[in-house]
């Protein structure tokens, strides 16, 4: 085996259709993921401030503890599912819990009540919606092309090429479902109060971006 | 083979990029979430092309992924334009709810559904009911399906038991698994029919 692009695996887990492996660059990507899921569990949501320009007065948001505890339940399966989509050996369980984060983004900032937010939030998933045709697309033709799914075997280096078609609807499905650089109407969503919850999505996106970068590389 | 699978593959391609086309030029927001449900179709067909037992098994999984983020939009969707919960007690269309059609294709779907059998046939006969409670309005109760549902998940567990510990009789194990899942999502199915919220005449 030629040394692969995220180091060479030092556990893999076969179980049934599971395939789960930890290299270098995944268990990096896993700790990350994990502690701040942690953060989230342990952490007490902030209470945003206005500030009038001009002068010294503020008012502070009144945020219901139903929303808070709703959006600390999406932030924790999102960072679950972020965590899955870091080990995962097989390309197909890959684009599940990337749709998977898709979703729970979409449901951090769903529950906030103001105008503005939900109408991102909602345009946000119509877009994670359309992304999941490349995704899964991307998939089956990596499926159709190689002969198999797990990412174990494409590092061995045996199978057919991977074309590149496949490679841009994996990434393009990726982009889709966790842009966090590329949707200006992200920051829209951002104006939902509560840190610690918001900085999830940006997070869950970075790491499967990072993650579909050496899923790419592989085949 | 390559042939059939790259003719298939082009014609869902130009489906999906009509699809976008629609999407791309809809500016009305609960539009764009209709034609949504329609550009998820040919991701599954791009799936299914595979053609293959893998193929079947990565469907149901693209599928429920799609369902689950088109049932979250479709929430944030209400809350965001305000709308309440509206009474609605039967499918609103004149033709369906008065003649005698939904009865009879319930019935060729359930009949259909149980010479299929296992998870397909299942889904067909459970179709099938939906259809039927949709269209006619409910006024049952559920003990019954209820019931099934019970038995059908004990001959499931049986069956399973006697794959585990009597592997001789895999033929009748498999029977009782394939009964009790057309069962088992008959009834699930069914009983989506009949949810239409709280509110009844």
């Amino acid at each position: 085996m030629t040394d692969p692009i995220g180091g060479v695996p030092f556990y893999i887990l076969e179980f049934g259709d599971e395939l789960v492996y930890f290299t270098p660059y995944t268990i990096t990507l896993f700790l990350l993921a994990l502690t701040f899921t942690v953060l989230v569990i342990i952490s007490r949501p902030e209470r945003q401030i206005d500030i009038a320009f001009g002068g010294d007065a503020f008012t502070t948001k009144e945020i219901s503890l139903s929303e808070m505890k709703f959006r600390r339940f999406m932030a924790i399966a999102c960072g679950l599912a972020s965590m899955g989509a870091m080990v995962t050996g097989d390309i197909f369980n890959f684009t599940l819990f990337t749709a998977m984060v898709g979703i729970t983004n979409v449901g951090i900032v769903a529950a906030v009540k103001s105008p503005h937010v939900q109408d991102a939030a909602y345009q946000y998933g119509l877009v994670a919606l359309c992304a999941t045709v490349p995704l899964f697309g991307g998939a089956a033709v990596y499926a159709a092309s190689t002969g198999s799914l797990s990412m174990i075997e494409l590092m061995k280096g045996t199978l057919p090429a991977v074309p590149l078609i496949a490679k841009a609807m994996l990434v393009i499905g990726v982009v889709g479902e966790g842009m966090a650089p590329f949707y200006a109407a992200k920051a829209e969503m951002f104006r939902a109060p509560g840190a610690p919850y918001v900085i999830m999505c940006s997070l869950s996106s970075l790491l499967i971006f990072l993650r579909v970068a050496e899923v790419v590389m592989l085949g | 083979m390559w042939g059939q699978y790259s003719y298939g593959i082009l014609v869902v391609m130009v489906a999906a990029i009509i699809a976008f086309f629609a999407l791309a030029r809809e500016y009305d927001d609960f539009h764009k979430f209709l034609l949504l449900d329609l550009i998820e179709i040919p991701s599954l067909g791009v799936i299914a092309l595979l053609g293959t037992d893998l193929a079947e098994a990565l469907v149901l999984p693209g599928l429920t992924v799609g369902i689950a983020e088109q049932l979250a939009l479709s929430q944030i969707y209400c809350v965001k334009e305000g709308i309440k919960e509206r009474r609605v007690s039967r499918l609103n269309i004149e033709v369906v709810a008065i003649g005698d059609a939904p009865l009879i294709i319930s019935i060729l779907l359930v009949v259909y559904g149980i010479l299929l059998s296992g998870f397909t046939g299942g889904g067909v006969a459970g179709l099938g009911l939906a259809f039927f409670f949709v269209s006619r309005g409910y006024k049952e109760n559920l003990n019954m399906l209820e019931m099934a549902s019970g038995i059908s998940w004990a001959l499931w567990i049986f069956a399973f038991f006697c794959f585990m510990f009597l592997p001789d009789y895999w033929f009748t194990a498999l029977m009782c698994a394939a009964v009790g899942i057309v069962l088992k999502v008959t009834v699930k199915m069914s009983l989506v029919g009949t949810m239409w919220g709280e509110y009844r005449d």
